[in-house]
């Protein structure tokens, strides 16, 4: 990389080893913190792990399920493709990933770092639209997709979210926070507006990127009447529509529906997981130091 | 010595007389600006930029909004279309009693909720911001109730909070109550009990938000505190606290326009009935039940939409107003 | 179309048909005039769409037999087959009748056809088939029949009723005699206060609705179907039965927020001895319950037996409506009907041919075979009970207010005074 890439974070690392005393405080609030936020879903992995013979319905639901089986998941799978629902899931929310992190980036750029007539109106009618519900405009909304001509595709599913307003939003407040020296630095050094966006700008919100991705995959991943309502062709379903065939279909066997609700986490976790490292501080100690 | 990036365009603008709501609105959010004239790009760049994100404001953002402050002062239903009538639906509102008790627990909400999300989550992010082993673990852990689905949690909850669910027969078995506490069916428990779940779902979303601005806060100022004998909580408050205010505002913000949008945690935990006597409706639960189905009535749940704006904007407005006293 | 009239998606619309990207695909938005009569007597041949409501995957072979003999019968027809998901159904056919693409031929339950035939969106099967009375019973055709509206809108289908069904092992330690069940409101709670005293388990876990009113055959909406009537002092002394019960403690907590299924759904947790269901309940309790095998008996349902109907309807706006009324009649014809019932235990054909059909009359043995007697052995006599003009946003507010009734917050006559109220409001929005 012949490019020069400035950080804001430039601290020692000797401050990072904290004291023991202080390590057992974390872990234990740490331990708290887990106990409140994911003990209920190893419930429900608990509930669909468990066999037909078990009784779940109990008032006392043993937590470790007696006989151990897959076979909830394997009636999932062989109910509905969900390998296929799936597949569209990924690619609607491949493409509300890709568009929220390119327009929200550029949009966010140029709103908290360059100075141009008509910002403030541009940033106002943002506000204006986030804060009125829409919950009375879907049927208007499903018009519009289809006079486009894209009622149900895919693309028609994820058009409407692919640039999402509080995403442009929250990159620009993570661009207010990149020191104006660095900007001024690279004006300096005869960089123009698309240079420092790339060299200085992107390099120190990648932690709000991430957020931005994984705030647009799930958005993507998880709507169900929008899908549902531009959506015809069963083949073209999403996941959250697809699974829909499941809880109809065992309505009142909580196992079978457990393991698919656990289906169309697990991307979710992943997804999460593998972004996670973004928000860490660390990342770019590896990066040149401006 | 980063914070003042801000300032000079903050403190201009704050001496600026009021042009009315839509740019004290715009002051809400941390004020942006190089704080120099020298011009550093060509005119155009800065529309380049935002023309992507334009191009759906318009179409999917704008449009729509146009249409529900169309459709307000209309009788349209979804399917047999209506016209103009002028202010009847606003004058509906006033003998609706159903609206004046969703206003009541919409407020209600929000004035729980943004304290505990804007705070809770940050603690929660100074803790799993520091590397310790396993602390991926714990990160993706803590935001997993973000992405449950609300069936995953109507589950969940409703196994919890039901009369004879595991937190009554525990109060029961250890004698803090001798009656089953009903969380599911007293107005104000169903409330609170839709706020905990609100707060249980938010910590690990907000938290992603704190975790990414943190980031940004340079470490001279927590080692400098923490030779001067800052304790962590003081840290918290005099470093963490100031160093991510922006994002508290914008933070505070979101929190605010989702708490008086309070929707599917209610639904969830009344099973869509809107608690004993409709006690529990919040106002987004009301544009639903009129927008939706075959006898939507949109012009009303306009009307309505268009009244939940107007209620959200008196504390964004009250949120600009603290931000401005400060800078 | 009027220029003073707005459709749904009001100022998009009325702005896109100005834009070259508007074009004639908007003519099919609600609120246009239709045109005439579907032409019935075209040949019967080339495509056509059929919507049905979650019937897969369960019975994707089912319908795709009846849908391989319908081609077969009918060379050069080809039917494309989509299924929708079970919620968000309305929605969804919504959007379809908001954009003028309602499948040729859909699955519609009775109130959404209603909806779509106000709008002049459905074809009245009256004017082009007229063995209509002669091949179903007047019960189901009666569901497609509406106050206001000339015509019938939609082929019967399937039924299906409620019945009884209690959980025996729990009446005796009760010390309650399953051969000797409630066939009354009154000996119900009787019941129930026994099993309350006896082990603590409770008997009843629902609270009314407008339906138990229709069943003690009670006023619930005026024939012209423009005003509801159901504040009357019996439907309040029946509240306040359930006022009374509720203050005992012989209904569960949960029964005031409750949504519909809340009472089958603790039957299947073997948590209350008594629920309402359908004629195939039994099997599905077992699949997820397999401890209640044995220990589950039916009975008739108390009052007025209850009709559920499923229907076809004939969009008005089909290019291709003689295949479309062809197909919807195949898949309605008693043949097929009684094949589906076969393979449904649960359901029954609403041709009249098959209403002495020995095979659905005959009881197993089992005690799924008893209830499917029941329930057949009812159906003669069973009505649509909730009239097919209440919403679910009138269902919301009349479960919220009978709650209120029945937690003691408001007496019965009020409380029936407010649904009512505003459920007249919601009617007269429509």
């Amino acid at each position: 990389m012949g490019a020069r890439v400035v950080t804001a974070r430039t601290g020692a690392r000797g401050f990072s080893t904290p004291s023991p005393r202080e390590v057992v405080l974390r872990y234990l609030l740490l331990v708290v913190a887990l106990f409140v936020t994911v003990g209920p879903f190893l419930w429900q992995l608990s509930t669909s792990l468990k066999g037909a013979g078990e009784d779940v319905y109990t008032s006392t639901p043993s937590f470790v399920p007696s006989e151990p089986t897959l076979d909830n998941y394997a009636r999932a799978f062989e109910a509905v493709p969900i390998l296929g629902f799936a597949g569209n899931s990924l690619v609607v929310a491949g493409i509300v990933v890709v568009g929220n992190i390119v327009g929200a980036t550029l949009a966010g750029y140029a709103l908290a770092r360059l100075r141009f007539r008509g910002a403030r109106l541009v940033l106002g009618a943002i506000l204006f639209t986030m804060l009125l519900p829409g919950e009375a405009t879907i049927v208007a909304q499903y018009l519009t997709i289809r006079q486009l001509g894209l009622a149900d595709t895919l693309l028609g599913v994820a058009l409407p979210g692919a640039v999402g307003m509080l995403n442009v939003l929250l990159m620009r407040t993570a661009f207010v926070a990149v020191p104006k020296e660095l900007d001024e630095a690279a004006i300096v050094d005869g960089a123009n507006a698309w240079q420092r966006l790339w060299h200085v700008g992107v390099p120190n919100v990648l932690g709000m990127l991430a957020v931005v991705a994984i705030f647009a995959f799930i958005g993507a991943w998880d709507d169900f009447l929008w899908p549902l309502i531009v959506l015809t062709t069963p083949e073209k379903f999403t996941l959250t529509v697809g699974l829909e065939y499941l809880s109809g279909t065992f309505t009142n066997n909580p196992r079978v529906v457990a393991a698919g609700t656990m289906i169309a986490f697990v991307p979710i976790v992943v997804f999460f997981a593998a972004l996670q490292r973004y928000f860490f501080r660390g990342v770019d100690e590896g990066a040149i130091k401006g | 010595m980063t914070r003042p990036a801000t300032r000079p365009a903050e403190r201009t603008s704050s001496r600026t007389p009021s042009r009315g709501a839509r740019t004290l609105l715009v002051r809400a959010l941390p004020a942006a600006g190089p704080g120099h004239a020298a011009r550093t790009h060509a005119w155009f760049t800065p529309w380049l930029l935002v023309a992507p994100a334009l191009v759906f404001l318009l179409a999917f953002n704008l449009w729509p909004t146009a249409n529900v402050v169309f459709l307000a002062f209309t009788n349209v239903r979804v399917l047999s279309g209506g016209e103009l009538v002028g202010l009847e639906n606003f004058e509906r509102m006033l003998t609706d009693e159903q609206l004046a008790t969703a206003l009541v627990n919409s407020i209600v909400y929000m004035l729980v909720c943004v304290p505990f999300l804007l705070l809770v989550p940050l603690g929660l992010a100074v803790l799993v911001e520091k590397k310790l082993p396993g602390i991926a673990f714990f990160r993706t852990a803590f935001y997993t109730p973000v992405v449950a689905s609300a069936v995953v949690v109507a589950l969940i909850w409703g196994w919890l909070l039901d009369d004879r669910g595991v937190i009554n027969a525990m109060a029961l078995r250890l004698g803090f109550v001798t009656e089953a506490i009903p969380f599911l069916t007293d107005r104000w428990l169903v409330i609170f009990s839709a706020i905990s779940l609100t707060i249980w779902k938010g910590l690990g979303y907000y938290m992603v938000i704190y975790l990414s601005a943190l980031g940004g806060v340079p470490r001279e100022l927590h080692e400098a505190a923490a030779v001067d004998g800052a304790g962590a909580l003081r840290r918290f408050w005099s470093v963490t606290v100031p160093g991510v205010r922006n994002t508290m505002l914008l933070v505070s913000v979101m929190i605010t326009v989702s708490a008086l949008r309070v929707f599917a945690e209610l639904y969830v935990l009344t099973d869509g009935t809107g608690g004993v006597g409709g006690a529990d409706v919040s106002v987004v639960m009301l544009i639903q039940m009129y927008a939706r189905g075959f006898s939507g009535n949109l012009g009303y749940a306009s009307a309505l939409s268009l009244l939940l704006f107007v209620v959200t904007l008196a504390p964004l407005l009250l949120i600009a107003r603290i931000n401005r006293g400060r800078g | 179309m009027n220029s003073r009239r707005f459709g749904a998606a009001g100022l998009a619309l009325a702005v896109l048909t100005v834009l070259p990207l508007g074009g004639c695909a908007l003519d099919g938005t609600g609120g246009g005039e239709q045109t005439e009569a579907a032409d019935a007597s075209g040949e019967v041949t080339g495509e056509v769409t059929l919507q049905t409501w979650a019937l897969k995957p369960s019975f994707t072979g089912y319908v795709e037999g009846v849908i391989d003999a319908f081609e077969k019968q009918y060379p050069g027809t080809t039917v494309t087959w989509l299924d929708q998901p079970g919620d968000g159904y309305s929605e969804k056919v919504l959007a379809q009748a908001a954009a003028g693409e309602l499948p040729d031929v859909t699955n519609l339950p009775p109130d959404f056809a209603l909806s779509l035939a106000r709008e002049g969106l459905l074809t009245d099967l009256s004017t082009v088939d007229d063995t209509l009375a002669d091949t179903y019973v007047a019960g189901a055709l009666d569901a497609y029949r509406y106050g206001g509206i000339e015509g019938t809108y939609g082929y019967p289908w399937y039924l299906t009723t409620d019945l009884n069904y209690w959980n025996t092992e729990m009446l005796e330690e009760a010390g309650l005699d399953p051969a000797r069940l409630p066939t009354t409101l009154d000996e119900l709670v009787a019941q129930a206060q026994t099993m309350k005293d006896a082990t603590g388990e409770y008997l009843m876990s629902r609270k009314p609705g407008l339906g138990d009113f229709a069943a003690a055959g009670l006023p619930v909406l005026s024939d012209d179907g423009t005003q509801f009537t159901f504040d009357t002092p019996e439907a309040a002394a029946i509240l306040d039965v359930y006022r009374d019960a509720y203050a005992d403690g012989l209904l569960p907590d949960d029964v005031l927020t409750d949504a519909y299924l809340g009472n089958s759904q603790l039957f299947t947790e073997g948590k209350v001895a008594w629920t309402t269901g359908g004629g195939n309940f039994i099997d599905s309790v077992l699949e997820n319950n397999p401890s209640l095998e044995g220990k589950i008996t039916s009975s008739p349902y108390i009052g007025a037996t209850p009709l559920y109907v499923q229907g076809v309807s004939v969009s008005h706006g089909s290019d291709n409506p003689a295949t479309a009324l062809a197909l919807a009649q195949f898949l309605t014809n008693a043949a097929n009907q009684e094949e589906f019932a076969e393979q449904v235990p649960g359901i029954f054909p609403s041709t009249t041919s098959s209403q002495e059909n020995p095979e659905l009359a005959e009881s197993d043995g089992t005690p799924q075979g008893a209830a499917k007697q029941i329930a057949f052995g009812n159906l003669t006599t069973a009505r649509v009970l909730q009239p097919v003009e209440v919403t679910e946003a009138m269902v919301t507010i009349v479960n919220q207010q009978f709650a209120a009734a029945i937690a003691g917050d408001k007496t019965s006559a009020e409380a029936l005074e407010a649904a009512v109220d505003e459920c007249n409001k919601l009617l007269a929005d429509q």
